[in-house]
């Protein structure tokens, strides 16, 4: 309660604020975005009364009818979901089961996976969405930990620069491999710096650590190109959208989509698709409904499309969902459902959201809890300040705050401590490998100087500038001259970086196999495939499933600082 | 013709008739959004879109290059203004603006989703960078190579305005008006009348 007073001079004094109130003012979190609900515009998370009741009707083995829609009606998303996306033989059983029934199975650790996967295969969009309303947060987390593909959670990183520095990607992703990450990402500011970043990605990749995937993301064409030269190892940002206008302004259908992911597979490729609640309206053209309910339109077309995985979680519109009531619940449960119709998933937690600390973790914790095939879809490697996707949700500064977190919980989020000699060494060594590269293929020179300054640094502040003019003149004839992957192998051979050439020949080799088009495929550091083929996800209550044990929970209990027991005036290794 | 006057300065758009494709090498387009001057007088970080239209056309005057300015109703979608724009300008070369602010150098041989400069981060657009556009699509016009212009990141803009962007951006989409053809505008900027 205040009291207006009167000044000496008649002005109105004004109200005497609470200092408890000026401390909450200037918190973080109040920095941050939040919208009221406008259902009629699709802000909103999961319950809006303009999603659709969920229906099925099938005649003569086709879907006549789905979610109050007759096929009369479709636009282009309901009917390739209803051609390709939707089991019709199994349809009509699971359609006739309650959201809730459909709920306990998912929840229940004692109901398998594949019995799971007999009823999700049948149903629609307003199905799937009508059974994760019935759950909240922790039961959807019980049930994530059972319909994770891959047995063995696994991270993805993203390695930019500000300045599109190829040093600076080569040295981070050679920490960011060392630290535990499988796949790593990146992107440009200037797109015409892409082949010259996403060769640097590559070297630096298999000089961190044999096997990691690469993937540069770019307009699709341009993509699909480097891919298939073998300059990245994989591709991730195949986007699709929840409604047909959006869609298009995305210059895309679901079959051009699915058709470009065979283009893929063609190659032996690995690719997923991405998806996030909040794209639709963001873009203006929700058509009134929900957020989750145009995800799931966008994770059955996935399906449909035969593509294995994935990326979502809101992923670059995650100030949408975040701005609204319920909407980081229905970012989990869109991870879920991914999971649920069987689906690699690599679940966001990479696009800055909070300036809060605790919203930040509060944010990622029903990923990284029951684990997913990719907790973070982009945990940057490099400084906030130098993340070309925008930021994400965690960067280097948060790694030491990471590993305490999984040794607290016991729960593997799959990165590792690091001593600081391992990590300079490996810095250096990716720096001076790309150095040789560039040399053989006659790319504008890498310094010592330059070497010696990723090493040490933190970001691009604290590295000397490239001619970026001749960069981008190096890049496009790397283009020109048809360049591939087989050429950086040479590259690393003829630097004397045998080992380095050696794995990403065997990088490169397994399209061949098209081992890497399995559902959750990653390579482990011997370059062998691990995919929920062969590393199927066992999960069925207590004592069940992967747990850290063993040499990884050593390795987890490992931090920058540990007293030592036996010798308290000392620190551990 | 609309006016709308924030500040020191009135921004007068006049409708001229159906954009043409150019034939002179040495002009670029600017590609403006449905409401951009008219229900919307300034970018998501209240920088006049009077000042906007003025620096951009500064930096290409500056240059010795020309600009058509286009307004497009059809779409809100940057990359289709933008790639649109390209396709008319003489020398292939456009610059698009979102009425809040979100900016791109598109050229007409590149597919619509790429492009040769992308400011994806309307809030850090301020006067000096839209200066700088408008003299790199100068450049680029005259079969230069210019040093793109610096790319500043701020990773804490989505937390802040993603919400707000995605409102501006609905209420822009309500201006559209499918199948409308592009408009070629008269664009005046004039200092305001005084009280």
């Amino acid at each position: 309660m205040t009291t207006m007073s009167a000044a000496a001079d008649g002005q109105p004094v004004p109200p005497r604020r609470s200092k408890r109130t000026e401390i909450l003012e200037n918190r973080p979190v109040n920095l941050d975005g939040f919208v009221e609900e406008w259902p009629e515009v699709g802000m909103v998370a999961m319950d809006s009364p303009y999603d659709p009741e969920p229906s099925l009707r099938v005649s003569d083995g086709v879907i006549v009818e789905m979610d109050g829609r007759p096929r009369a009606e479709f636009d282009f998303l309901d009917q390739f979901i209803a051609d390709h996306s939707i089991d019709v033989a199994a349809a009509p059983a699971a359609m006739a089961r309650s959201a809730v029934e459909i709920a306990h199975l998912l929840v229940n650790p004692q109901v398998s996976r594949d019995e799971v996967l007999a009823v999700s295969r049948g149903l629609t969009p307003a199905k799937l969405l009508e059974v994760v309303k019935t759950m909240n947060v922790v039961e959807m987390m019980m049930a994530l930990q059972k319909m994770r593909a891959r047995r063995t959670p696994a991270n993805q990183a993203h390695s930019t620069s500000a300045r599109d520095n190829p040093v600076q990607v080569a040295a981070d992703a050679a920490e960011a491999a060392l630290r535990g990450f499988r796949e790593l990402e990146t992107t440009l500011g200037v797109v015409r710096y892409a082949p010259l970043v996403a060769i640097a990605l590559q070297v630096g990749a298999q000089t961190g650590k044999p096997g990691v995937l690469t993937q540069c993301a770019l307009e699709e064409a341009t993509e699909l190109e480097l891919g298939m030269r073998g300059i990245t190892g994989y591709a991730e940002t195949i986007s699709v959208y929840g409604t047909e206008p959006v869609f298009c302004d995305g210059d895309d259908t679901p079959w051009s989509k699915a058709f470009l992911a065979s283009a893929y597979a063609s190659r032996g490729i690995k690719m997923r698709f991405t998806s996030g609640t909040g794209s639709e309206v963001q873009m203006g053209n929700a058509e009134g409904k929900s957020m989750l309910y145009l995800e799931i339109r966008c994770i059955l077309v996935t399906k449909g499309a035969g593509v294995q995985g994935l990326q979502n979680g809101s992923i670059s519109c995650i100030g949408v969902p975040g701005a609204v009531p319920a909407g980081i619940r229905a970012v989990l449960a869109e991870n879920l459902i991914a999971s649920t119709v069987d689906l690699e998933c690599a679940s966001g937690n990479d696009q800055s959201f909070s300036h809060s600390d605790m919203r930040r973790t509060a944010r990622l914790l029903p990923q990284l809890l029951p684990g997913t095939d990719f907790v973070c879809s982009g945990y940057s490697g490099v400084p906030n300040y130098d993340n070309m996707f925008a930021g994400s949700n965690l960067d280097p500064e948060d790694y030491d705050d990471w590993n305490v977190i999984q040794r607290d919980l016991q729960v593997d989020g799959a990165l590792r401590h690091v001593p600081e000699a391992e990590i300079l060494a490996a810095r250096g060594r990716a720096a001076r490998a790309l150095q040789g590269v560039f040399d053989y293929l006659g790319l504008p020179p890498i310094t010592d100087r330059e070497i010696e300054a990723v090493t040490y640094a933190h970001g691009s502040e604290d590295l000397p500038f490239r001619d970026v003019l001749e960069d981008l003149k190096g890049a496009q004839s790397v283009m020109d001259r048809g360049i591939t992957g087989l050429d950086i192998v040479k590259g690393l051979e003829a630097g004397g970086f045998s080992d380095i050439a050696e794995t990403l020949l065997g990088v490169l080799r397994h399209r061949v196999s098209g081992d890497l088009l399995h559902t959750s495929a990653i390579l482990t550091p011997e370059l062998t495939t691990l995919s929920a083929v062969n590393d199927a996800n066992d999960y069925a209550g207590p004592g069940t499933g992967y747990r850290p044990t063993g040499a990884r929970w050593e390795e987890m209990k490992r931090l920058r600082h540990v007293v030592s027991a036996r010798n308290p005036e000392e620190e551990v290794g | 013709m609309n006016a709308t006057t924030t500040g020191k300065r009135v921004l007068e758009l006049t409708e001229r008739g159906v954009a043409a494709p150019g034939v002179r090498a040495d002009e670029i387009v600017i590609g403006l959004s449905p409401a951009f001057g008219d229900f919307f007088t300034k970018t998501i970080v209240d920088i006049p879109l009077a000042e906007v239209l003025r620096e951009v056309l500064a930096g290409v005057e500056e240059q010795g290059v020309r600009a058509r300015v286009v307004r497009f109703r059809h779409s809100a979608d940057l990359a289709v203004i933008a790639h649109r724009a390209a396709a008319l300008s003489g020398s292939g070369i456009a610059v698009g603006i979102l009425s809040r602010g979100t900016t791109m150098i598109h050229q007409k041989d590149l597919v619509r989703l790429s492009n040769l400069e992308l400011f994806p981060q309307a809030p850090l657009m301020d006067t000096d960078t839209f200066r700088k556009v408008g003299r790199n699509a100068a450049q680029y016009a005259k079969g230069e190579s210019p040093q793109p212009v610096p790319s500043r990141n701020d990773y804490m803009a989505r937390p802040r305005w993603q919400a707000k962007a995605a409102l501006l951006h609905i209420k822009e989409t309500e201006f559209i008006r499918a199948g409308a053809e592009p408009v070629e505008l008269d664009v005046r900027i004039r200092a305001a009348q005084a009280e």
